[in-house]
């Protein structure tokens, strides 16, 4: 649909612009500047500030330029004595009791008042009295200060926190003279987002607690980089100093952030210099772990392997990869495992899923655009922050819907005007139903079939024939799905809902695969899978990969991390090389693969901090990680971006590992940097043949959409019926783990982890919120505090992940997540 | 804790019956007003409770409340004095007078007495200059004061 257009002159400039913008945008399309205070393009226009005065032809007073549309034919004027005068007026207004604190304020060198006074400020005062004082350091939250004197009152923060965060925590109190940036009754502003109020106060009213008088801002060393936190991948901004990081400050991508960043993506960084971190290689002899070199570390790896695999066949040896690490590092891993090694025992993930889509590949953009957005298992909130926000802007500001199906309750379902909620653990069941709705009401298309829908699931028939008709009556809908927190074969069920719901006869679908993890798409890409090669290249495709990586490529199916740690506890699997991941806190059951990991002959642990896993290695090799690493990521939109460098490493990068490793196989590595890496895996990858330096480096590029394979319809397993309750580990977003550790400055964030109960099941087990309970299985047991909410339907428990030293995932003993739960 | 009672329970209903539903935050002033009518002040307790009403955040309802000098944030006396000062209270005398009355009541003004009986407030123009001087006991205006007649007020004030 084409846009309407206006066309109006500034300044004799002729400018086009859609019919609704503003005149302080429609002249930044040609290059003028129009000065402002309160206006920020992603908010309301306010005009508070009254800085952007100007004149319009046939209005008979300064008009503010935030407020009014542009219109055919309007003339404005930005220059003329009459518009200067006025601005010197608001701006004298402005300073007379601003502080002159420019010389050791924060915001000094990208202020807007500094800048706006440059231009605009007359070059003495004329006010007589004492300039009024306040409140210098107001400490709003650990990491966030108020300058209360520097407060010019434009009230970008309080309709950020309205508009945006939603939540209206950050308010004007005593509006007037005296008026004052707060909370309410002065409790802390800690919100997941609270950071952006930094960014966007034009003044240094709003600072960062931790970067506050730290260094100027025209000393930092700033790198374009991206957040490496989740699969949102924000674009942000490194500012270092004498190679140490200062602070983090967002920088805009409407495809992707939209301008904000979460919390964990601004202050979560302590990890680039904890004293976790693992600076050298190690190799273990006789027990004891001791100190190599490179060289060292790597030609044990690879004469260790060759071994393995000359006594026992490649098919002893696996790669357990990180869906954190960058495209770059897994496509060399894969490669050195497949040609290398000679095996597909390659996985980075404790779930099920494939590669591709039956419909398209949405972007965050395109959630802006879709009448509905289907919100399936998924909860933003902790897991990808930033899809929080585009979807609460979508609701709110776009009058698009949200209809959410999901096990556990979520801060979305406020914005939702349907919200299901299924047993857990009936999440196939649940799926198939909802695609079953479709089909019928679309008289077509195959779902699988399901019995007892409403006793498995907890959900009537007709809720889903109601969900049904609203996806199908939707113009666009945006399907966006947490492959992570389904179980069994569940993805392949939403895969061929998906399918089904592609058949309608108007309108048009996609969906967003919304693994919280930073690269997951990245990896799955990158053909980090034992049934799949990179570009989603099936092992039955055999010609393809004999093609693209030669005869000898191996085209049998690999074990699953899964089948990996059952081989490794049997003795069949010898060695394992684990890259970036610590499978014994982060995946289910972590007990056994500790015990699995323990019997391996050979570990290598190649990683940015010491972790369980890394514990028992007999090769230790750091990986530099986020903040020093090079290269390219695929968020969960299919965006392909440069995630750079902010920081020097006083180790190597890990391509230059994964080429001493790949040499040592024989196979060519004469890589430069990791560009070259990217190079000749868009050569290899199917989807990423147009990523390179040039195209990737400003706002990054979509890869095309793989498809998936059409495979028959899947069949759907009713849940067992268990003794005891079904677990759900519920995402938190500022979890206690080895990257938010306890010295991070997002501490006060970190929370015990509670058991919270349905009340039905509260008042058969006589249990009160606050009571302690424990929730066991097995051996494992964790004495928590129970809250007794609807958050999931009788028969299940949450507990959240809120940190590493709880084993929350080792409570994960067989397949149905079985648990008792006892008052203590 | 603070409760809504029965009686304004009663005038909650009408007071949301004038305005629809998406727009009920728009009932904000009148719950301020009403929850000091039946409190005295507007407490943090209360604040919340309003904000679960109306669906706004409480930090929102305090910054409104704290907007308007009239709604207290603080307990305040039984009877409120809203003492004006403005220009033509001022040239019929109302200095002296509010200063007579400070030291009637012995509080200062903005105080309220030990026995929370009077609260003195210093007010901007009540709209009645053409009596001045000019105070306010709660919803009663009391006009041309002098001092026999602030005595008189008071001394009939229970
Ligand atoms: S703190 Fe900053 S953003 Fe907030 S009102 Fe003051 S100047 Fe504006
Ligand atoms: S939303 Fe994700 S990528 Fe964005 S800043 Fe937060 S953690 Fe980082
Ligand atoms: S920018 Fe226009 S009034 Fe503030």
């Amino acid at each position: 649909m084409e846009k309407e257009t206006v066309t109006l002159t500034i300044d004799g400039k002729t400018a086009t612009v859609p019919k609704g913008t503003n005149v302080v945008d429609a002249a930044k399309s040609v290059g003028i500047e129009i000065p402002i205070f309160c206006y920020h393009e992603k908010m309301l226009r306010l005009g508070c500030c009254r800085m952007c005065l100007v004149e319009v032809e046939k209005m008979p007073k300064l008009m503010t330029a935030c407020t009014i549309d542009a219109t055919e034919g309007m003339v404005v004027k930005n220059d003329t004595p009459k518009v200067v005068k006025g601005r010197q007026g608001v701006l004298e207004f402005t300073l007379l009791n601003h502080p002159l604190d420019c010389p050791v304020c924060d915001k000094g060198g990208e202020c807007p008042l500094q800048d706006n006074t440059f231009n605009y400020g007359a070059g003495d005062t004329r006010m007589e009295f004492k300039r009024f004082n306040n409140v210098k350091k107001k400490e709003l939250s650990p990491v966030i200060t108020l300058d209360r004197e520097r407060c010019i009152a434009c009230q970008r923060c309080t309709t950020y926190s309205e508009v945006i965060e939603g939540d209206q925590a950050l308010v004007m109190h005593n509006r007037g003279f005296h008026n004052d940036i707060g909370t309410f009754n002065d409790q802390p502003y800690d919100t997941r987002f609270s950071g952006n109020v930094v960014d966007i106060c034009p003044v240094g009213a709003l600072t960062n607690s931790i970067f506050r008088f730290q260094a100027r801002t025209w000393d930092l060393d700033n790198a374009k980089t991206l957040c490496a936190h989740c699969g949102c991948n924000c674009n942000i901004e490194f500012g270092a100093r004498e190679n140490e990081l200062m602070r983090v400050v967002s920088r805009q991508n409407d495809a992707v952030d939209d301008g904000w960043i979460c919390d964990k993506g601004r202050f979560g960084y302590e990890f680039v210099s904890s004293k976790n971190r693992i600076l050298e290689p190690g190799i273990r002899k006789d027990g004891e772990m001791n100190v190599a070199s490179l060289d060292e570390a790597c030609d044990e790896t690879v004469s260790k392997l060759k071994t393995i695999i000359e006594e026992h066949g490649p098919k002893s040896v696996g790669f357990i990869g990180s869906p954190f690490a960058s495209n770059e590092e897994l496509y060399l891993y894969q490669k050195l495992m497949r040609l290398g090694v000679g095996t597909n025992n390659i996985d980075h993930k404790s779930y099920d899923d494939t590669p591709g889509l039956p419909v398209a590949h949405y972007d965050f953009t395109d959630i802006e655009s879709s009448d509905l957005t289907v919100l399936i298992a998924s909860d933003p909130t902790e897991e990808l922050p930033i899809l929080d926000l585009r979807i609460k802007k979508a609701v709110t500001r776009l009058n698009r819907n949200l209809i959410v199906l999901n096990d556990q309750k979520t801060l979305m379902d406020k914005y939702a005007s349907l919200s299901l909620r299924y047993n857990v653990g009936s999440d196939g069941v649940a799926l198939a139903g909802l695609a079953g709705a479709i089909a019928d009401s679309l008289k077509q298309g195959e779902a699988p079939k399901v019995e007892k829908l409403e006793k498995t699931t907890g959900i009537k028939p007709n809720s889903f024939k109601d969900f049904a008709e609203k996806m199908i009556a939707a113009k666009k809908v945006c399907v966006i799905y947490n492959p992570a927190a389904l179980t069994g074969n569940s993805v392949a069920i939403v895969k061929n809902l998906l399918s089904v719901l592609n058949q309608k006869p108007e309108g048009e679908c996609g969906a967003i695969p919304a693994a919280p993890a930073t690269n997951a798409l990245g990896a799955m890409d990158m053909g980090i899978l034992p049934d799949f090669y990179p570009g989603g290249v099936s092992l039955s495709d055999d010609s393809k990969i004999k093609e693209v990586w030669g005869e000898s490529a191996p085209t049998e199916k690999g074990f699953t991390t899964c089948e990996m740690f059952e081989k490794a506890a049997s003795g069949d699997l010898k060695a394992l090389v684990v890259f970036r991941s610590n499978p014994i806190v982060d995946f289910p059951g972590g007990d056994k693969i500790e015990e699995a990991l323990k019997k391996v002959e050979f570990l290598v642990a190649h990683d940015m901090l010491h972790t369980e896993t890394t514990a028992l290695a007999h090769v230790v090799i750091p990986s530099v990680g986020p903040g020093f690493d090079e290269g390219t990521t695929t968020n969960i939109g299919g965006r392909v971006q440069y995630r750079r460098k902010g920081l020097k490493a006083e180790s190597f990068p890990d391509w230059r590992v994964l080429a001493k490793l790949l040499s040592g196989f024989e196979i060519e590595a004469k890589y430069l940097d990791s560009f070259t890496v990217t190079a000749e895996l868009a050569k290899k990858v199917s989807g990423y043949e147009e990523i390179r330096r040039g195209s990737i480096q400003k706002e990054g590029k979509t890869r095309p959409a793989q498809a998936s394979v059409n495979g028959k319809t899947p069949e759907v397993t009713s849940p067992d019926s268990i003794d005891g309750f079904k677990l759900r580990v519920s995402e938190k977003l500022f979890a206690k783990d080895k990257i938010l550790e306890s010295e991070s400055a997002l501490a006060h964030h970190f929370s015990e982890p509670k058991a919270i109960l349905n009340s039905v099941d509260a008042k058969k087990l006589g249990i009160k919120s606050g009571d302690r309970v424990k929730v066991s299985s097995g051996n494992r047991g964790l004495s928590v505090e129970a809250e007794v909410e609807d958050s999931c339907n009788p028969g299940a428990v949450v507990v959240s992940n809120a940190g590493d030293e709880y084993r929350v995932l080792a409570l994960i003993q067989d397949h149905n997540a079985t648990v008792q739960v006892s008052k203590e | 804790m603070f409760a809504f009672t029965k009686e304004s329970e009663e005038k909650i209903e009408t007071i949301l019956a004038k305005y629809p539903e998406e727009r009920k935050m728009s009932a904000l002033l009148p719950f301020l007003t009403l929850t000091q009518r039946q409190e005295g002040w507007v407490s943090p307790e209360a604040m919340v409770e309003i904000g679960k009403r109306l669906d706004v955040s409480p930090a929102y309802v305090q910054s409104v409340c704290s907007f308007y000098t009239m709604y207290f944030q603080y307990p305040a006396g039984k009877y409120i004095i809203r003492f004006c000062h403005n220009i033509s209270c001022y040239l019929n005398g109302s200095d002296s007078l509010l200063d007579y009355l400070s030291k009637k009541l012995n509080v200062e003004v903005g105080g309220t007495t030990d026995d929370k009986k009077f609260s003195l407030i210093k007010e901007e123009c009540l709209a009645e200059c053409s009596a001045a001087p000019v105070m306010r006991v709660n919803d009663d205006y009391h006009v041309n004061l002098t001092k026999e007649s602030i005595d008189k007020i008071i001394d009939s004030l229970k």
